[in-house]
């Protein structure tokens, strides 16, 4: 009785003292990592259990080829959707498929087998819209290339370039 | 100093040579500036090259007082034609510049190479010439 009668100890538990926060916060975040953790371990067998060879982590370049099937894959649907653009339209997603055929052999991929941009997100439409993703891919190809190996610049270099060519064609 | 920058620098001072024959054979407002433009640009590339290569103690030859045209420019149409030649080769000394530089280096290679793709495109369109793009901008055909 005269330990339930204490002012100061019940109410504790469900009000800590501010400087018991960062502790169980701590606490929270550790438990929170493992279990991410956890969840992670099963989804990467899966996910890889069809690949040949996994690799540890993705290659520097894998978003530059996702980028350039989501390029192609947009350019086809707005050609698809506006007949009238096709001739213009047709040969940029052909430059983007090369790109991505030739990114994959360098990596070592399927070309194709791999393009969660090309169905996440909105795609790009009219001339202006694709015209800014081509500028976006463009700048994201262009930091690549500014530090990839020195036998990869090239070609990472020549299609950031192309891609500013793209954006200029469809002015 | 690699070779690579001084054919970069050869192929800047072939082009500026380029567009004071272009420059000639272009009557129209819109063309002559277009083309005005792209020789200035290339001779901030050229002066940006030579300064490197000083620094760099990198002896430079002189560039040539003339050079042999792929083909006779006597109109609009084989001045385009040239103007579009000639950044295709600028594209591909910068692109070859790549490999062989790092840091502030490689980024003027990348911005020069993509500037000749650029330029090349719109002048594809002034020429009404398709496709307006090329797949690999530097890439040696």
């Amino acid at each position: 009785m005269s330990t339930r009668s204490h002012p100061g100890r019940f109410p504790q538990p469900q009000t800590p003292r501010p400087g018991d926060a960062p502790t169980s916060r701590r606490l929270v975040l550790a438990a929170g990592a493992g279990a991410a953790l956890a969840l992670a371990a099963p989804a990467g067998c899966g996910l890889f259990d069809d690949e040949p060879e996994p690799l540890p982590e993705p290659d520097p370049l894998q978003p530059i080829l996702d980028q350039a099937l989501a390029l192609a894959v947009a350019h086809e649907r707005a050609a698809a959707t506006e007949p009238s653009l096709a001739a213009r339209l047709a040969p940029l997603a052909r430059d983007h498929r090369a790109h991505a055929a030739e990114l994959a052999r360098l990596i070592g991929t399927v070309p194709g087998s791999a393009a969660p941009g090309a169905s996440a997100g909105p795609v790009a439409q009219t001339p202006a819209e694709l015209r800014r993703a081509e500028q976006a891919a463009a700048r994201t190809a262009t930091a690549a290339a500014r530090t990839t190996q020195p036998d990869r610049a090239g070609l990472v270099g020549s299609i950031a370039a192309c891609r500013a060519a793209h954006a200029e064609a469809l002015r | 100093m690699s070779p690579e920058l001084a054919a970069a620098l050869a192929a800047e001072e072939a082009a500026i040579y380029a567009y004071g024959l272009i420059g000639v054979q272009l009557t129209a407002g819109r063309d002559r500036a277009e083309a005005r433009g792209a020789e200035q640009a290339h001779r901030a590339r050229r002066d940006l090259l030579v300064s490197r290569l000083a620094e760099a103690n990198a002896s430079t030859a002189p560039a040539p007082a003339g050079y042999e045209l792929p083909f006779p420019v006597t109109d609009r149409p084989s001045a385009l034609k040239l103007a579009v030649h000639v950044e295709d080769g600028v594209a591909q000394a910068w692109r070859a510049t790549l490999p062989v530089t790092t840091g502030a280096d490689r980024s003027t290679g990348l911005s020069a190479l993509t500037d000749a793709a650029v330029r090349a495109t719109r002048w594809r369109r002034v020429a009404g010439v398709t496709p307006l793009t090329m797949p690999f901008p530097g890439r040696p055909s």
